[in-house]
């Protein structure tokens, strides 16, 4: 009977048998937050769902319903026949699978192996079955060599699809992915795609990025304010920009400046200088720019503790002013030298600041100097308001305290914080926490700000509002960044980092006509721009159509 | 610790007892252990390891020695009683016997001495307040022998305290070097399912194995945390604006791991958890692994019953 | 300071060992199995903390924290002290194996007071839990510390003097473990309250 819904609720391919049925759907957290309103949809086996909306619109709410996490508080989930409604117990359905954006969370068992036969050895399966199916979904995932390892042991890219292989244990008919591509770097992303594309059942994905579920899903559902507002295929929603606007989705600022064609980008003859073997055979290094250097590397190595290479050989040189990117796949040692530039990480050779040898007894100093932007904003947000978090660097180096207000006044207004003072930070939303990083970085008045990862998990509107904040800070800027847009909206230079090594050293046009030099760190930027081209010709069709 | 007491002292009574040879002799020793201790600790400074690096127990359980290929609950369970029974001895000879078999037992482990003596370093602070104290503060007895030393004629230095001291010490260097090869020559997860056999419940076992399993990704939070401090100018010092910074920081990350317990639970829950960690039973027991376990309980018996023979002196 | 393997005789360590798992099972009997994970998890976050190093003049100190779980956990902070305790014992060495009963004696006693302390005095406003927090992070210690002396009297009279010094010595620990359990509660009061509700017990 309920399939007689199909076609009232929603796109689908019509061929697909029904799998979960949602009517009138409602949910509120006990703290009277409203999460849901009045859902309805439904899902087809096959169907590939990009389940988008603003931060706070419910989709993780919606994810954790249709996954038994949660009772509804109203309304009911048909799934195969059986009903649950508000008075059922919330209770896991096997036949769906849902991954968490953080893997640490999938992953609670000691090795690789336990944590992937976990699934299967509740289900009572028998010694042999789970051993097979635990290798074959570690196969897929391409981690079988690291079956035994301890969990703590992976890259975060190992641990998100160890945590997928998990789930894939499980056999799952529906897989629901909870922003999957949150701080992943191009080419795990690649990897991770790939896998989502070759998954025969059915998909459920929540993301912000558009250009990855343009690819693999073929619906999408808008959520806003808990409330479905839109359910049609992917190709509309990315054609029609005002509804991306609307929803916070909208991507297009990214390139704004260059009408989409970024292949234009005309190269700009350059002077190459200074990579690791051209230098001067006296050992002086000569600036092709007439400037002092702020900050310098020189012959620079580092070993982390275990004896493993984290850069060597660099030689850099960072110039005031400038806005410096820094790329390379993960593990090639960006965060590394980003840790050497602000002296954590002690390596052998010569680091100099305005010309003057810094030492570990000097590093203070430095930090006075240099602020950092960590990736992960949850560890550096520790102050029970916006207002102390902004005054703990000022404080720390002991100013007065009428200097300290106006400092945190003047911080806070650069990143669009003004008026936040007794906010709490935990509470605020993910850019906005961003942003007090940013800010808590500012009020120490750094020469230098050392930013990793901006734009990590953050949804396209919030990355707007940080790109104009950036732009605006005139001081010396370092950006490590996956993200080619930033690069080559706010950067002049960029640096291309390989296993440790300064790979290429130019300026940022000579970077993007640099082919070769994206496919081997396996940035793929001529991947997501051939898909923006074919956004943005959708969007000019939607525009002008017949045009 | 103890390199000034024996040239410096006066004695008064000048018979010195048997015990004091064997007493030096395992002076020496420990000194020699702990000398190395601080060399392999100096070597770690100069590399700028940090401190709060959680060891990786199991990382040579694929080892192959006499204490890996035994059955880790026959394994841990005789060790464990072993370990009490070496609690229970009285004398420094004894105590000295049981800490050259832990001795050999890492070395015929075949694990990295590092770790074990990791071990021995966490407890010297304990135990060298033990050596320093005891032998000013213990009880007088009946023709005790005394140490005065020139310079602090007030203090009389209680030759039985230092012996009870130093047995202390031996006892407690003897289990900490056999915890090497009692827990870390099976996997993890095997080892404490060894625990479970011996008695301790199963929900307290799945509780340790998802602690410790936590206790990486909050390490890893916490370095991550202070680093992102101290590039803000924090400097730890004794003064109010350090406590409430760290005040603000352990509150910080309770609350984040407040956060991931419902989440790490949902994530159990959806794969299946009713509220038992699904095992399979490993390994077989074998008469071997019994007879093993038999040999161990045997020496601790007769460790124990060697003090009951009068011929030896007890402090 | 946790108690290593070879000080207590070995009747008053399996005694311990006895209450502690009395007062484990007791824990596990009341607590519901669904919050056995999330305890779990908890307690490696208080674990970590314990491994932080404050200074204090020219050595430093490490920070036990009885109270402040007893204040978070409440009944099941014995469960969550005596699990921290068995894996600071096996993988650092911190209090022997032989001793983890009374390891877990000695902070755990003091946490259930504690936490049970903590809730009847906190009250509704910002100033009274901070000072509640700071009162039961000191208790906690000094229950701790006096817990720990026992021990060691009771261990013979050859102790009493080390059982002194080691009462002495946690009086500078008693007040920086007060100052930051103040700041920790009154952070978490305002940031999140609903932890000191202790969700978990």
């Amino acid at each position: 009977m309920h399939l007689a819904d199909n076609g009232h609720h929603g796109y689908g391919p019509a061929a697909g048998e029904l799998l979960f049925h949602v009517e009138g759907l409602s949910f509120d957290y006990p703290d009277g937050n409203k999460a849901l309103a009045d859902i309805t949809f439904s899902i087809c086996k096959g169907d590939r769902i990009a389940l988008v909306g603003k931060n706070g619109s419910g989709k993780s709410t919606l994810a954790k319903l249709l996954g038994g996490l949660l009772p509804p508080r109203k309304g009911s989930i048909r799934s195969r026949g059986e009903e649950i409604g508000p008075s059922s117990r919330a209770v896991p359905r096997r036949e769906t699978g849902i991954l968490f954006q953080d893997p640490e969370n999938h992953l609670f068992c000691n090795t690789v192996f336990e944590n992937v036969a976990f699934g299967p050895m509740n289900r009572g399966c028998s010694r042999d079955e789970v051993d097979e199916l635990v290798r074959g979904c570690l196969e897929t995932v391409g981690l079988a060599q690291l079956m035994y390892k301890p969990a703590h042991l992976l890259s975060y890219g190992q641990k998100k699809r160890a945590a997928l292989a998990s789930i894939l244990a499980m056999k799952p008919e529906v897989l629901i992915l909870d922003e999957p591509t949150a701080n992943l770097d191009p080419r795990q992303e690649r990897i991770l795609q790939e896998l989502l594309a070759g998954f025969p059942g059915t998909l459920i994905i929540i993301d912000h990025d558009l250009l990855f579920l343009y690819d693999i899903c073929d619906r999408a559902i808008v959520l806003a304010d808990g409330r479905v507002h839109h359910d049609f295929s992917i190709r509309e929603l990315v054609s029609s920009q005002d509804s991306l606007k609307e929803h916070g989705l909208d991507f297009t600022f990214r390139f704004a400046c260059c009408g989409g064609r970024h292949e234009t980008t005309s190269i700009v003859p350059h002077h190459h200088h200074h990579l690791s073997h051209d230098h001067g055979n006296n050992g002086v290094h000569v600036p092709a720019v007439a400037r002092e250097p702020i900050l310098e590397l020189q012959h620079f190595n580092y070993h982390y503790s275990d004896g493993t290479e984290g850069v060597s050989d660099i030689n850099l040189a960072v110039y005031p002013g400038e806005t410096l990117a820094i790329v390379g796949e993960n593990g090639a040692g960006k965060s590394t030298l980003a840790k050497c530039l602000l002296g954590l990480n002690q390596g052998e050779g010569y680091f100099y600041y305005k010309g003057e040898k810094i030492d570990p007894r000097r590093r203070q100093v430095l930090w006075r100097q240099v602020g950092m932007v960590f990736q992960n904003t949850a560890d550096q947000l520790f102050c029970p308001s916006c207002r102390e978090e902004v005054a703990f660097g000022p404080r720390q180096m002991k100013l007065p305290s009428s200097e300290i207000e106006k400092r945190i006044e003047e911080a806070l207004h650069r990143v669009q914080l003004g008026g936040y003072d007794h906010r709490i930070p935990l509470n605020m939303s993910g850019g906005e926490r961003k942003r007090l990083a940013i800010a808590a970085a500012l009020s120490m008045h750094p020469e230098v700000l050392l930013l990793d990862e901006p734009t990590a998990s953050l949804d396209p509107e919030s990355q707007e509002l940080l790109l104009e904040i950036l732009k605006k800070l005139e001081m010396t800027k370092i950006i490590i960044t996956h993200d080619m847009f930033f690069i080559r909206d706010l950067s002049n230079r960029t640096i291309v980092m390989h296993q440790g090594r300064v790979l290429r050293d130019y300026s940022t046009p000579d970077f993007f006509a640099d082919r070769h030099v994206q496919a081997v760190n396996g940035l793929d930027y001529t991947y997501k721009s051939d898909c923006l081209e074919k956004i943005m010709d959708l969007q000019r069709n939607h525009l002008h159509p017949g045009g | 610790m103890t390199e000034a007491l024996p040239e410096s002292a006066v004695s008064i009574q000048l018979s010195v007892p048997a015990s004091i040879l064997p007493a030096s002799l395992v002076v020496l020793s420990l000194a020699f252990l702990f000398a190395l201790l601080l060399r392999k600790k100096k070597q770690s400074r100069k590399k700028g390891q940090s401190d709060w690096s959680i060891p990786h127990l199991d990382r040579h359980a694929d080892l192959d020695s006499f204490f890996h290929n035994w059955n880790p609950a026959v394994k841990v369970a005789s060790l464990f009683l072993y370990c009490f029974l070496v609690v229970s001895l009285k004398t420094l000879v004894c105590s000295a016997a049981a800490l050259m078999i832990s001795i050999l037992a890492v070395y015929f482990s075949k694990l990295p001495w590092r770790r074990s003596l990791q071990r021995l370093a966490a407890m010297s602070g304990f135990l060298i307040m033990f050596l320093l104290v005891l032998p000013f503060t213990s009880k007088e007895q009946p023709g005790e022998i005394l140490l005065i030393f020139p310079l602090f004629p007030g203090f009389p230095f209680h030759l039985n305290g230092f012996l009870l001291a130093l047995t202390i010490v031996v006892k407690a260097c003897a289990i900490a070097l056999l915890m090497e090869p009692m827990l870390g020559t099976s996997t993890f997860s095997a080892t404490l399912q060894g625990f479970s056999r011996i008695g301790i419940p199963s929900p307290i076992i799945q509780m340790i194995l998802l602690s410790h399993r936590y206790l990486f990704v909050f390490q890893q939070e916490l370095v991550r945390m202070l680093r992102s401090m101290r590039v803000r100018g924090f400097t730890a010092r004794t003064d109010i604006l350090t406590m409430k910074t760290m005040g603000n920081f352990f509150g910080m990350l309770f609350i984040n791991s407040y956060d991931r317990t419902q989440k790490v639970y949902e994530a159990m829950l959806c794969r299946g958890y009713r509220g038992d960690f699904p095992t399979f039973h490993t390994q077989e027991v074998n008469g071997k692994d019994l007879a093993k376990g038999g040999m161990w309980i045997m020496i601790g018996f007769i460790l124990l019953l060697t003090e009951l023979m009068p011929s030896l002196p007890s402090p | 300071m946790h108690i290593s393997d070879g000080v207590l005789p070995t009747t008053i360590s399996m005694a311990a060992y006895a209450a502690t798992a009395l007062g484990a099972g007791l824990s596990l009997k009341k607590i519901r199995q669904e919050d056995l994970p999330k305890i779990a998890v908890v307690t490696s976050s208080f674990f970590v903390a314990s491994l932080i190093h404050l200074p204090l003049g020219p050595t430093s100190v490490h920070l036990l924290m009885p109270g402040i779980v007893g204040a978070l956990l409440g009944s099941a902070a014995f469960l969550s002290i005596t699990v921290g305790l068995f894996l600071q014992s096996i993988l650092f060495q911190f209090g022997g194996l032989t001793a983890l009963g009374a390891n877990a004696i000695m902070m755990g006693l003091p946490a259930l007071f504690c936490g049970l302390f903590f809730q009847a005095i906190r009250g509704k406003t910002l100033l009274r839990n901070t000072l509640a927090g700071a009162l039961a992070g000191g208790l906690g210690i000094l229950l701790a510390a006096s817990i720990l002396a026992a021990f060691l009297y009771t261990s013979g009279e050859d102790f009493i003097g080390v059982a002194k010094l080691a009462l002495a010595a946690h009086i500078p620990v008693i007040i920086i473990e007060a100052a930051v359990s103040a700041f920790t509660v009154s952070f978490i009061f305002r940031v999140k309250p609903e932890l000191l509700h202790s969700v978990l017990r």
